[in-house]
């Protein structure tokens, strides 16, 4: 379970990226988070895994108050989170099989277990194939999955994603929806923030349009609602 | 720790010493070199102090008397010399005796002897032989005060001249070492700094799969420690076989130069050596990470 409560924040250099945000989500959920550029969707979901704190206002992960966590803590609130960005952030001297490993390794998962998990996902995300290429030798698809695998390798609770599809075809985004979704089947919470019109308006899922900080809108069953 | 995540850190650091070639080459000569001057200071400090306690304790007072005493006074300062606490022998040394002595040290350049002339210059004396070094001190102002004594005196100024020496060996090492750590330290972390950089991206990704702070800083504590350990033991193979080596050429020409022997002071410098490149890899790597690492 996610809550935002009274959220603002103030960026140094005095933007206004959110204000009065209040946000409900519920286990399994998916939610797409839309809006016009620099709405302050980023700082929404950057808000979520800790990279950025509120100036005002409470955020609870699960019943945990992430902002009362010691830096200590904090390794282990994004374990319960995948994060993916829109420029994959693989690492690019490590093979396909090692940057899914690479996230388990760190969280000091057993050798054993680590090598069937990361199959596992591989196999999810259609990949296994190509388990020993580089990062560079994928097409910008293929990567995205490879960074979805890695998000979702720990098993976490939400998977937080910040516009997975932005740099790809629309035809990819569909492959890459279709991998969401099947991840929501399983349980997980996904929270998506994106600009991809035909998605949101196809998958008929939450969406919550921000503009100028404001949550301006919040729909069970939305649509993405801007002319591009 | 688990043992997959020693392999995965050890695997880690090997990549990354690999990675950074030339610059790891770089602090690991450069660790070798100030831990091989400092090893050679070292090896010399200890002899010399080795060398002054050895003098120190060949240390004999001399006690040489008056031509006035008669040889009733010579005989009861002797005795009162034997009953002084920490003297263990009291050699009476004529003045016939001394003379002889003389000559003998002379050797083939006896006509320096005609110009001492008819008198026989060497006073009666005593030698003796005290329990530990310390008692000289003590003693010999006290022989001085003794009827009939002319004066007391020990072999003292090599002894203070080298223990001067071994003072001054030890401040001169001290701000030498402070100078060579801070080089060492300096192109370690800097090295260090490189791989942090190399790796900037991998750390943000380790960060937000849940790394906590020990498991990004340990492959790059290893890193450093790693280059330390090999620069140690390169300046030890050095020290040892340098030591060695002019040990054997001592021996066979200055072989009354009581030298310290290989064991146990090789084995001795080099746990040193090891422990002090190690460590300051460790202190390197942990300067840069926290100046270069925002975990
Ligand atoms: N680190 C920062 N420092 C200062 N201002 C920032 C920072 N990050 C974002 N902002 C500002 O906050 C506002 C919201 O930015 P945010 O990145 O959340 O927008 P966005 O909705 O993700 O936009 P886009 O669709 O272009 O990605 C913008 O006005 C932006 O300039
Ligand atoms: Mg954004």
């Amino acid at each position: 379970m996610l809550i935002m409560s009274d959220v603002s924040k103030v960026y140094p250099g005095g933007a206004m990226a959110l204000q009065d945000v209040n946000v409900h989500i519920e286990p399994g959920e998916f939610v797409f988070v839309v809006g016009p550029s620099g709405a302050g969707k980023s700082t929404f979901i950057k808000m979520l895994f800790r990279e950025v704190l509120p100036t005002t206002g409470s955020i609870f992960v699960n019943g945990v108050d992430i902002l009362s966590l010691t830096p200590k803590e904090i390794p282990f609130l994004r374990r319960q989170l995948g994060i993916i960005f829109q420029d994959y952030r693989l690492l690019p001297d490590r093979t396909v099989f090692e940057n899914v490993a690479f996230a388990m390794q760190v969280i000091e998962a057993p050798h054993r277990k680590i090598k069937r998990q990361v199959m596992n996902v591989l196999d999810l995300v259609g990949l296994r194939h190509r388990a020993n290429a580089y990062p560079n030798e994928l097409s910008g698809g293929e990567q995205q999955r490879i960074a979805i695998a890695r998000a979702i390798v720990n098993d976490p609770v939400f998977v937080i994603a910040d516009e997975p599809t932005g740099n790809l075809d629309p035809e990819t985004s569909w492959d890459i929806m279709d991998i969401f979704k099947e991840i929501n089947a399983t349980g997980t919470t996904i929270v998506m923030a994106t600009h991809d019109k035909e998605v949101v308006d196809a998958m008929g899922k939450r969406v919550i349009a921000i503009e100028k900080g404001r949550i301006v809108r919040d729909e069970k069953e939305g649509v993405y609602g801007y002319e591009i | 720790m688990r043992f997959s995540t020693m392999d995965y850190f050890v695997k880690e650091t090997y990549k990354s010493i690999r990675r950074n070639g030339f610059m790891s080459f770089a602090s690991i000569s450069t660790v070798a070199v100030s831990l091989l001057v400092l090893g050679m200071f070292l090896m010399i400090f200890l002899n010399t102090n080795n060398l002054a306690q050895y003098l120190e304790s060949q240390v004999q007072v001399s006690v040489y008397m008056q031509d006035s005493a008669t040889a009733k006074e010579l005989a009861s300062v002797k005795d009162k010399l034997t009953k002084m606490p920490g003297v263990v022998k009291v050699t009476q040394v004529s003045k016939q005796q001394a003379l002889e002595r003389f000559k003998k040290r002379l050797g083939d350049q006896q006509q320096l002897l005609s110009s001492l002339g008819k008198e026989n210059p060497f006073p009666n004396s005593f030698e003796i032989q005290v329990d530990s070094p310390e008692r000289i001190k003590v003693l010999t102002p006290q022989i001085g005060q003794l009827p009939k004594v002319e004066t007391a005196k020990f072999g003292q100024e090599v002894v203070e001249h080298l223990f001067q020496l071994t003072k001054i060996l030890r401040f001169g090492g001290i701000i030498l070492v402070v100078f060579l750590a801070m080089a060492t330290l300096f192109i370690i972390s800097n090295t260090i700094r490189l791989t942090v950089f190399a790796r900037r991206k991998e750390v943000i990704i380790m960060k937000y799969v849940g790394a906590t702070d020990w498991f990004i800083r340990w492959p790059f504590l290893l890193e450093g420690m790693t280059l330390g350990f090999c620069g140690a033991v390169v300046a030890s193979l050095f020290i040892n076989s340098i030591y060695s080596g002019l040990l054997e050429r001592i021996h066979a020409t200055l072989a009354f130069l009581p030298l310290l022997p290989t064991y146990p002071l090789l084995l001795y410098v080099d746990v040193f050596l090891l422990v002090a490149g190690t460590g300051i890899g460790a202190l390197g790597s942990y300067i840069s990470l926290r100046k270069f690492l925002q975990v």
